[in-house]
């Protein structure tokens, strides 16, 4: 990451996330991610191994930092990276990639970015319910806390892009 | 980029992505002893999902070798029949009760669901268990000779080592001049054996053919094995010869289990005589 502005929200947004599910017990059916929508926002010219690399290092940074599972934040976010270009294309289209244009609110608009930010966390959840549960915990509990999750954590990762964009790039 | 450049790119990221991603599992698994249970689970169904596949692909090539093997084996006993109902009608003819001979086993034919070729203490799943009557220490055969010996049984399923195994030893026996000795796998080549402590007073030539002796509970006598290979002496005393076996361990499918049906006997006889 060549901004270093970017660079040290990126780190305050960790730390914040780590300070979040350390200290905040929301319940048992709710749980706040945004580390998708860092993942998404990531600058558009980090390829595929870039986003990898780095949803690793901070899955395994949140884990390590947390009272969470060393590894399920890190299993849970590699298929967001994984995805990313894919879902980029999906939402916005392939002319981002060709002009090189980063991710803006401004520019594309909420609901496109709202889309790419649900798309994004829906597959973090998926991953991340489903194996924190390991197969233990009923479906429909699951299903609640996926979609509470999902609403709540969307929400807040909207906000957070905007934080990201303000005086951005 | 070309489309085969862009191919390329998508397979190694896929392949980074996997990597990436069984680290990251890996880790999981070794935090939680929950999530360690899962992860195995899924790890064994996947492989178990894997290995079924691959084996019916594997059997649907060797089909028709199968059935050439099988059109010669059916021959083969049809000649062996029809010689023995001509013996039987020429002492019939005679007065006499013709002699029928019953080997003390029970066989069941089961066909294999996974078996492992390439470590050094190989096993077999076979898809009978005790609800079928399958005892542990039961032989597994086939028309070419000695696959294992049954291990475990569950009641659907039975575990079996396979010869292929280094802590598995057979009873074996020179057909020509009746010199038994243990045979083992030599742990190099799938159809490779070794018989050993064969006295050096008995003479052993190469292609002499070694059959299971019939001395142990588990293999029923005079079943083929293989033929004599290279031997040499050892300690000046004993031949340890190496055996040719017939069965070739990379395309089996079906095999027969034989149950000695005297097993219980034996063995509460062996205690007694113990105590």
């Amino acid at each position: 990451m060549k901004n270093p502005e970017l660079a040290l929200k990126y780190a305050i947004f960790v730390t914040a996330q780590v300070l979040i599910w350390n200290f905040c017990d929301f319940s048992q059916y709710v749980m706040l991610c945004f580390l998708p929508a860092l993942i998404m926002y990531l600058p558009i010219n980090h390829g595929y191994i870039y986003s990898m690399v780095f949803a690793f290092a901070i899955g395994f940074a949140v884990d390590f930092l947390s009272s969470g599972m060393l590894g399920l934040t890190a299993a849970a976010l590699l298929p967001v990276a994984f995805m990313r270009v894919a879902i980029i294309n999906m939402v916005f289209g392939s002319e981002l990639f060709s002009r090189e244009e980063n991710l803006s609110l401004r520019k594309q608009g909420a609901p496109k970015m709202l889309t790419c930010i649900v798309l994004s966390t829906a597959l973090f959840l998926a991953v991340y319910i489903w194996a924190d549960g390991a197969g233990t915990r009923p479906f429909l509990f699951n299903l609640l806390k996926f979609f509470l999750s999902l609403g709540l954590s969307s929400l807040v990762s909207y906000f957070v892009i905007r934080i990201l964009e303000s005086e951005n790039r | 980029m070309s489309q085969a450049g862009k191919a390329l790119n998508i397979l190694i990221y896929a392949a980074i992505f996997i990597l990436l991603e069984i680290a990251a599992l890996a880790m999981l698994k070794s935090s939680s002893s929950l999530q360690n249970i899962w992860i195995n689970r899924a790890s064994h169904r996947t492989m178990a999902f894997l290995w079924s596949h691959g084996e019916k692909i594997r059997y649907r090539f060797q089909l028709q070798e199968i059935n050439e093997r099988l059109a010669q084996e059916n021959f083969l006993l049809n000649q062996e029949l029809r010689a023995y109902r001509a013996s039987d009608t020429a002492l019939l003819k005679k007065g006499i009760e013709p002699y029928k001979e019953a080997d003390g086993f029970r066989y069941i034919p089961a066909s294999i669901v996974k078996m492992s070729r390439n470590t050094a203490h190989n096993y077999i799943i076979l898809n009978k268990g005790s609800d079928d009557g399958v005892t542990p220490h039961s032989g597994i055969i086939t028309s070419k000779g000695v696959v294992g010996i049954i291990d475990a049984v569950g009641r659907h399923y039975s575990y079996g080592l396979t010869f292929m195994n280094n802590n598995v030893s057979i009873s074996a026996r020179v057909k020509k001049n009746g010199v038994m000795g243990p045979l083992a796998w030599d742990g190099k080549r799938r159809n490779g054996a070794v018989l050993r402590d064969l006295p050096l007073h008995f003479e052993v030539n190469q292609g002499d053919t070694v059959i299971t002796s019939g001395i142990s509970t588990i293999f029923p006598p005079d079943i083929p094995l293989g033929t004599i290979g290279e031997s040499k002496t050892v300690n000046g005393a004993l031949h340890f010869t190496a055996v040719n076996m017939f069965q070739d361990f990379s395309s089996i499918k079906n095999v027969t289990i034989a149950i000695n049906t005297g097993r219980e006997e034996i063995e509460s006889l062996e205690k007694k005589e113990e105590q």
